[in-house]
């Protein structure tokens, strides 16, 4: 049965477009010029209890405001979301009792209490039984090392110790769905390592559905089973990770380090160049098509090669590819 | 429904045990505005005994019942000034929002709780300067309990039709997050026509019927005219019920504006 389900979802912002400068500004004031924005265009998804989706698309794409149509912060323009059966909007209070939510840049604490204090108010807030609350706070402790920072105020943490925190303060009241909207923003290895496995843990213990957005493709490969990915404010593509990678997987990188340079260089068949440096020239070739032996000897008959390297396609790499417009090599998409 | 109303209360229990911790973070202050206040209070005195130099009544006060008034209202203007329409225009501007209307609570009654609260610490906090305004500005208080407590009611009652006056006024920062202009504005509104600065009485008959006409007088001038010796404990009943009505009114509305303007909002960046 999913648990968050959204049919057609759409938010548009209008906003008042200016020209640049005073005269602009007075122009603006006296027949303002509106612009209407499609942050989020007809989005239609299901989610299920349990899962852990990851969603991503480039700067602008509309992820956070379709979370905070989920959380019930902001009301769509057009279409319908369902949260745990409740409209998230019209029931914010019932709805809020049963989620939780990380904004990446935002703190849910009091910036000037020692955290510990910050987080018993959150418990109590959220009506947390005395002696549970301990036991999750013992259990949090653990995972995330928050021994170290309970006597520290919010103002006073660095990033990575603010997100611990964060995140405890979002899961104290065990939420059956919880939207983490860049958790991982700016953190170093080993505390993204630390948060995927706090994540990771909630949900494989409690059965907590996870709904995460990033730039960071770890965080997808180690947690989400399934992506959405939305562009401009469309949909487009929902299924497994699996299936990219697999439909993007035919593609390679080749890379020749040269000694002259490689512009005036004839490319051989079905490969593609990627990277334009004078001493570097980078191929991409769907396997089924061509051999990367092929390619070598096609390119060292022309120049001379330093060095080569293959690179299977990683994540990254396929996903900006799909940003870019090659999502018609993953048609058919498995949920829609 | 006890149990419901039981739950709430403690959630917000919560909520108000904040305020004091909250405060006493910002204590530094204290002790500033603490000079300031009795540097006021001075020039105000000072400004009074000259008005009252050739006469000895105006709008029916003599010099004592006024400086009594002024005093109190300068210890009591401060406890029912609310920063709502900054606190609103500055949520919505940084995109704090977002975070508060994520709690489980209601987001009005859980500000009226807050408001509430912080009547009674900064009330506590005032007391030094009623010693202090007794001892040496000529701040007279009246000894009998019933005068207390019908300023207690009132200013509490008064201090609540402030704050649904002021919750109107901060919903204008989902339409439009320049609040700081509207922010002075009210002030400035509220001060003069809660009857702050110069008594009610001492208006002009057209005057004082629009700050009659306006809530502002509710939580200044109507609870320390009870302490000033203005206004006869026996006018409390006819006061309360007014009181009542106001909030009555400005209840409903508050919350049909809040209602519509909370669709309205846009939050900024993230
Ligand atoms: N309050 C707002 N008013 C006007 N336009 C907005 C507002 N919020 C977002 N937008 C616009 O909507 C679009 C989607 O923004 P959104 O914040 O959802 O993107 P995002 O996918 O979260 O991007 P990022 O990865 O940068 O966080 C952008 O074009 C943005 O400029
Ligand atoms: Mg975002």
């Amino acid at each position: 049965m999913p648990v968050i389900r959204t049919e057609q979802l759409t938010k548009i912002f209008r906003v008042v477009r200016k020209e640049p400068g005073l005269r602009g500004s007075l122009k603006a004031l006296v027949r303002p010029r509106f612009e209407n924005i499609a942050a989020v265009n007809q989005v239609s998804f299901e989610i299920d209890a349990g899962e852990i989706v990851g969603y991503i698309g480039v700067n602008g794409a509309g992820k956070s405001t379709t979370i905070k149509m989920l959380t019930g912060i902001l009301v769509p323009t057009s279409g319908s979301v369902q949260v745990l059966g409740r409209d998230p909007h019209r029931q914010r209070v019932a709805n809020a009792r049963e989620i939780g939510a990380v904004f990446g840049q935002r703190t849910q604490l009091w910036w000037d209490l020692p955290f510990i204090e910050s987080l018993a108010l959150v418990g109590r807030i959220y009506e947390v039984p005395p002696a549970r609350y301990r036991q999750l706070l013992k259990d949090f402790e653990d995972t995330l090392g928050l021994s170290e920072l309970l006597h520290i105020p919010i103002r006073n943490m660095s990033l990575g110790q603010k997100m611990r925190a964060e995140l405890a303060a979002t899961l104290i009241h065990e939420p059956r769905v919880v939207y983490l909207d860049e958790p991982t923003i700016g953190l170093d290895l080993l505390a993204k390592e630390r948060i995927r496995d706090f994540i990771r843990e909630q949900n494989r213990g409690r059965g907590t559905t996870v709904l995460l957005t990033t730039h960071d493709l770890g965080d997808i490969e180690q947690l989400c089973p399934r992506v959405i990915i939305i562009d401009a404010g469309r949909l487009i593509y929902d299924g497994p990770i699996a299936t990219i990678k697999e439909r993007f997987g035919r593609h390679r990188e080749i890379t020749f380090e040269t000694s002259e340079a490689t512009t005036a260089i004839e490319l051989p068949r079905d490969c593609t160049r990627l990277a334009a440096e004078p001493h570097r020239l980078t191929l991409r070739f769907d396997r089924t098509r061509t051999t990367a032996s092929q390619i070598a000897a096609a390119v060292m008959e022309q120049i001379e090669v330093l060095d080569f390297s293959l690179a299977e396609p990683d994540l990254a790499s396929i996903v900006r590819q799909i940003y870019q417009g090659g999502l018609r090599e993953v048609e058919g998409n498995p949920r829609s | 429904m006890i149990h419901a109303v039981r739950r709430e209360a403690r959630v917000f229990f919560a909520f108000a045990a904040m305020v004091p911790k909250l405060y006493l973070a910002y204590n530094a202050w204290v002790v500033v505005e603490f000079v300031v206040q009795i540097l006021f209070m001075l020039v105000f005195v000072a400004f009074w005994r000259a008005v009252y130099a050739n006469t000895t009544t105006l709008g029916g006060l003599d010099v004592g019942q006024t400086i009594n008034y002024i005093l109190l209202a300068q210890i009591v203007a401060p406890l029912v000034q609310s920063r709502l329409v900054s606190e609103f225009g500055g949520m919505i501007r940084e995109g704090r929002i977002a975070i508060e209307l994520l709690r489980p609570v209601d987001f009005q009654a859980r500000y009226a709780v807050e408001s509430l609260t912080s009547l009674v610490v900064f009330a506590v906090q005032k007391l030094p300067l009623v010693l202090i305004a007794g001892a040496f500005l000529g701040l007279r208080l009246p000894s009998d309990p019933a005068a207390w407590g019908a300023f207690a009611l009132s200013l509490v009652l008064g201090s609540m039709v402030l704050f649904l006056t002021d919750w109107m006024f901060a919903c204008l920062a989902f339409y439009s997050t320049e609040t700081w202009g509207l922010g002075v504005v009210k002030i400035a509104v509220a001060t003069f026509f809660g009857g702050a600065l110069v008594p009610l009485q001492m208006m002009p008959a057209w005057l004082r019927s629009i700050a009659l006409a306006l809530p502002f007088s509710q939580g200044v001038a109507v609870p320390i005219s009870f302490l000033a010796g203005v206004t006869p404990v026996s006018d409390l009943g006819a006061l309360l019920i007014r009181q009542l009505l106001w909030l009555v009114g400005l209840g409903i509305a508050s919350r049909l504006v809040f209602r519509q303007a909370v669709r309205k909002i846009t939050v900024q960046g993230g």
